[in-house]
C-alpha cells in the first residue's frame, strides 16, 4: 500500500490513519501503546483522546496477544482511522476458537448494561472472585475509552474487535 | 521503625514504589506487565499485613504519578480492598491520592470506592 503523507488535518478519504502488523508478543504493547498516545495528541491536540486512545490500545492488544494461537498466520492487525466525527480503532487476531464464544457473551453482557453500570459491575465481579482472572479489560474499553465495542468474524477464523467513539 | 516502612520494595522496571513514612507510599510510572498479581501481589499484601501489625487506621497510597495501569493492575487494588474489607474487627482505611490529568484515576478509584466507600476514600491532589 502506498501511503500519503499525513496532513494536519485528518482525511477521510484517506483511508487508515495508522495501520500496523506484528507478531503477537506481550514486548510490542507498551511502544505501540505509547505510539498510539502520541500519534493522537499530535494529530488532534487533545490530551483527552490521547489517553482514552491509550486505555482502548492496551486493553484490547493485551487480550489479542493473550489469546492469540501459535500459527505463522497470527499476526495482529492494528488501524485507527477517523469517520466524520469519529475515530475508529480495530485489532484483527486469530485467537483460540475457544475464545470467540467467551468474547461474544462478554460483549453481549456488557451491552445489556450502561458504561459506567458495567465497569461497576466487572468490579464487583472481581472482587467476589479473587482467584478468577480479572475480566475488567473489556468493560474498561468502553468506559474510560469511551467508545462502543464490536466483534466481526473474518476469513481465516480471524476476529476483529472494533472501538469506536467521538473525537 | 514500623512494620510498613520495612516492607521489601518491589523491583519493576517501569515503576518507582518510595515508603515515604509509617503511612505513606508514593507509586510513580506504569504498571503493564503481563502478570501484576505475581510482580506485585507478594509487595500488596505484604503492605497490608504490616498496616495490620502496626495497628494504622488509615494508609495513604499516593497513586497520582502512575500514568498508566492496565486492567490487571487494577485487580491488585480490587483484591487489596476486598482483603480490608474481609478482616475482622476493626479495619484501616485507604486513601487514594489522584490527579484529575489522568483519566484513568478519576474513574477507576472512584469505582472502586464504590466497591467498598466504608475503607476507601479517594483525594485529588491537582
Amino acid at each position: 500500500m502506498q501511503l500519503k503523507p499525513l496532513a494536519t488535518e485528518p482525511d477521510p478519504a484517506q483511508g487508515p490513519l495508522v495501520l500496523m502488523r506484528f507478531r503477537p508478543a506481550w514486548a510490542y504493547i507498551d511502544g505501540i501503546r505509547e505510539f498510539g498516545r502520541f500519534f493522537c495528541k499530535q494529530t488532534f491536540g487533545t490530551e483527552d483522546l490521547a489517553q482514552r486512545a491509550t486505555i482502548v490500545i492496551q486493553e484490547t492488544l493485551e487480550n489479542a496477544v493473550k489469546y492469540s494461537t501459535q500459527s505463522p498466520h497470527s499476526e495482529l492487525e492494528l488501524k485507527i482511522q477517523v469517520q466524520g466525527e469519529h475515530i475508529e480503532f480495530s485489532v484483527s487476531s486469530l485467537p483460540d476458537p475457544a475464545h470467540i464464544e467467551t468474547l461474544r457473551d462478554e460483549l453481549v453482557g456488557l451491552h445489556s448494561l450502561d458504561p459506567e453500570q458495567a465497569y461497576l459491575a466487572a468490579f464487583v465481579r472481581a472482587s467476589s472472585q479473587p482467584d478468577a482472572t480479572a475480566r475488567l479489560g473489556l468493560a474498561r474499553i468502553r468506559y474510560e475509552g469511551n467508545v462502543e465495542l464490536s466483534l466481526a468474524e473474518e476469513a481465516g477464523g480471524r476476529i476483529r474487535i472494533t472501538a469506536v467513539g467521538k473525537l | 521503625m514500623s512494620a510498613f516502612e520495612k516492607v521489601t520494595l518491589p523491583s519493576l522496571e517501569s515503576l518507582t514504589v518510595e515508603i515515604t513514612g509509617p503511612t505513606t507510599v508514593v507509586l510513580k510510572g506504569t504498571i503493564t506487565c503481563k502478570d501484576p498479581a505475581a510482580d506485585l501481589g507478594p509487595f500488596v499484601r505484604a503492605m497490608h499485613e504490616a498496616v495490620i501489625a502496626d495497628r494504622v487506621g488509615e494508609l495513604r497510597v499516593d497513586v497520582s504519578g502512575l500514568s498508566f495501569v492496565n486492567s490487571s493492575a487494577i485487580r491488585l487494588f480490587i483484591d487489596w480492598t476486598s482483603w480490608i474489607k474481609a478482616m475482622p474487627g476493626k479495619r484501616y482505611k485507604l486513601q487514594f491520592a489522584t490527579t484529575r490529568r489522568v483519566t484513568w484515576q478519576k474513574t477507576s478509584f472512584l469505582a472502586l470506592q464504590s466497591l467498598a466507600a466504608e475503607v476507601i476514600s479517594v483525594e485529588q491532589v491537582d
